[in-house]
């Protein structure tokens, strides 16, 4: 006879052997592993205060024969918390999704209800199959007044616990982050930075349901964002750039009516376009004159301390400028 | 819709449909303020139910999507029409309760009164765009105001009048949304300046 017997941490518990008298002589496993027989009371076996560590195979074997009488798994844990739910439509007008966890484990299987009621009608909320802690109902109407109630109800052989959420149909609407996020330079413009993003895959009909997006962008060595919200379309040009320093960006979305901003999209980084220092051309020059005046001394060549794919930006150009000052230096000593 | 071959009223039509989006947008903003005063002079409770309050337009719909235009524009226009002499009923309560009407209060109904009043003539002009004839007001003016309604029911029903209102002007810019975007003539006319 072997099944699951569950019990709330902390609790003292008492298993019998069976049908085995209080005076019969017993043995008590747990986990295969002998239990010292402080731990019995006759044939009875006690656990006072179970702590989670004690769930197991508890086997009980009549003394002499060393037949197994009884058998349980002691699954020890907590009646559930109160849990957390919350709904959401990242597809408005489809639907909306309600997903839900509990604050904290309880050790032993948990099994969850959901009801949706709009006004007099209860609803049907599908559950996904994965992540199993959702589920997606179908908006029956829209641009409704009446709000949706929406309780779930935890179970586990220790208890049950509950919670409701009321909302209206616009308020839980927000969007997933707009998606494929670019930023480019813009070519002979050093203080332009374009930028380019799609609506979330998730937000079913962007046409009728147009979106409307917030910016935000700062170069790295700065704290302070600033802002820009666009009423259309899924690109901006940023013409106030600091010239040559790094920017991260991110994007936003919201229903154009109705509901809340998404979270931040994926940050992207872009700097803006600089001009191709010229004096290059100059040091080649000069480098040029210094190997003519003497046969000893070869300079290292400048292109690499200049090269744009190592250094980007007003860096590169201070170096360049130090090795041609340095050659130019070295030139005089030798003239 | 009635289907149109002109530019120049495929043009008229989307041009009704963008500034009736705005009005619808505007509207809306000034409503749900409106509500939250209402709600605070009224004394009312902002969760209270409203829901056994007869007489207003319902903004909520089944199988929105499935609407054709002409039904989106008459069931707007029947709305509006009847918001029309809602409001002017609400405003007439606040000049017999306290008087007159140049309170926060008044003053905010007046000006959504002048915009129902400005959507409803919006819509109209639309369906005369379209050779529609425009259905009589006597037949969906909404039933005249009980006398003997209590001045609590008569606070609950200005309070399901704004709330239902806000729930239409965003169903009508949706509505115009869709007009323009389902409108015979786009296809022949400039595409439109945002793209997803």
């Amino acid at each position: 006879d072997s099944h699951t017997q569950y019990e709330r941490v902390g609790a003292d518990v008492t298993m019998k052997c069976g049908s085995m008298d209080w005076g019969s002589s017993v043995t008590w496993t747990a986990n295969g592993t002998d239990i010292d027989e402080s731990h019995l009371n006759g044939s009875y076996l006690i656990l006072k205060n179970v702590d989670l560590t004690q769930s197991g195979q508890y086997s009980c074997y009549e003394g002499s024969s060393w037949h197994l009488k009884y058998q349980t798994y002691l699954s020890v844990g907590l009646p559930p918390k109160e849990p957390v739910l919350m709904c959401r439509s990242n597809n408005y007008p489809k639907g909306f999704y309600c997903s839900w966890h509990l604050p904290s484990p309880t050790y032993i299987p948990n099994f969850f209800n959901i009801s949706v009621i709009h006004g007099t009608r209860e609803m049907v909320c599908e559950k996904d199959v994965f992540p199993k802690n959702r589920c997606h109902i179908r908006y029956l109407q829209l641009f409704s007044t009446v709000k949706y109630k929406v309780t779930l109800t935890v179970t586990n052989a220790l208890g049950k616990n509950s919670t409701t959420v009321t909302f209206d149909e616009f308020t839980i609407v927000k969007p997933d982050p707009p998606e494929s996020v670019v930023a480019k330079p813009v070519p002979n413009n050093p203080r332009r930075l374009e930028v380019s993003w799609q609506n979330p895959s998730s937000w079913p009909d962007p046409e009728s349901f147009p979106l409307k997006f917030f910016l935000r962008y700062r170069p790295l060595i700065l704290d302070q964002w600033q802002h820009v919200e666009l009423s259309d379309g899924t690109s901006h040009t940023i013409t106030d750039a600091y010239a040559g320093k790094e920017y991260i960006i991110q994007v936003a979305a919201k229903d154009n009516d109705i509901g809340t901003w998404s979270d931040w999209s994926v940050a992207v980084h872009a700097t803006p376009w600089t001009e191709e220092p010229k004096h290059l051309t100059t040091e080649a020059q000069m480098t040029e004159t210094t190997s003519a005046s003497t046969s000893s001394f070869m300079p290292p060549p400048t292109t690499k301390i200049c090269d744009k794919g190592a250094v980007v930006g007003s860096g590169a150009v201070a170096v360049c400028w130090t090795a041609g000052l340095v050659l130019a230096a070295y030139g005089v000593l030798f003239i | 819709m009635a289907a149109a071959d002109s530019p120049s009223l495929a043009l008229q039509r989307r041009d009704l449909c963008s500034r009736g989006i705005r009005l619808a947008g505007k509207m809306r903003s000034d409503v749900v303020e409106l509500l939250d005063t209402y709600v605070e002079r009224q004394g009312l409770d902002a969760s209270v139910s409203v829901a056994g309050v007869e007489g207003v337009p319902v903004a909520a719909v089944e199988r929105w999507d499935e609407q054709t235009g002409t039904q989106r524009v008459l069931e707007n226009l029947a709305a509006y029409r009847a918001f029309r002499v809602l409001l002017a009923e609400m405003l007439e309560e606040q000049r017999e309760q306290l008087g007159d009407t140049d309170t926060a209060l008044g003053r905010a109904l007046a000006s959504v009164l002048l915009q129902v009043s400005a959507f409803t003539y919006h819509l109209e002009e639309l369906l005369r765009l379209e050779s529609l004839g425009l259905p009589s007001e006597e037949e969906e003016s909404p039933p005249p105001l009980d006398p003997h309604l209590g001045l609590f029911e008569r606070k609950l029903r200005g309070l399901r009048v704004l709330r239902e209102l806000s729930q239409w002007a965003v169903r009508s810019a949706r509505d115009l949304r869709q007009i323009a975007k389902h409108s015979p003539a786009t296809s022949s006319a400039p595409s439109p300046a945002h793209s997803p």
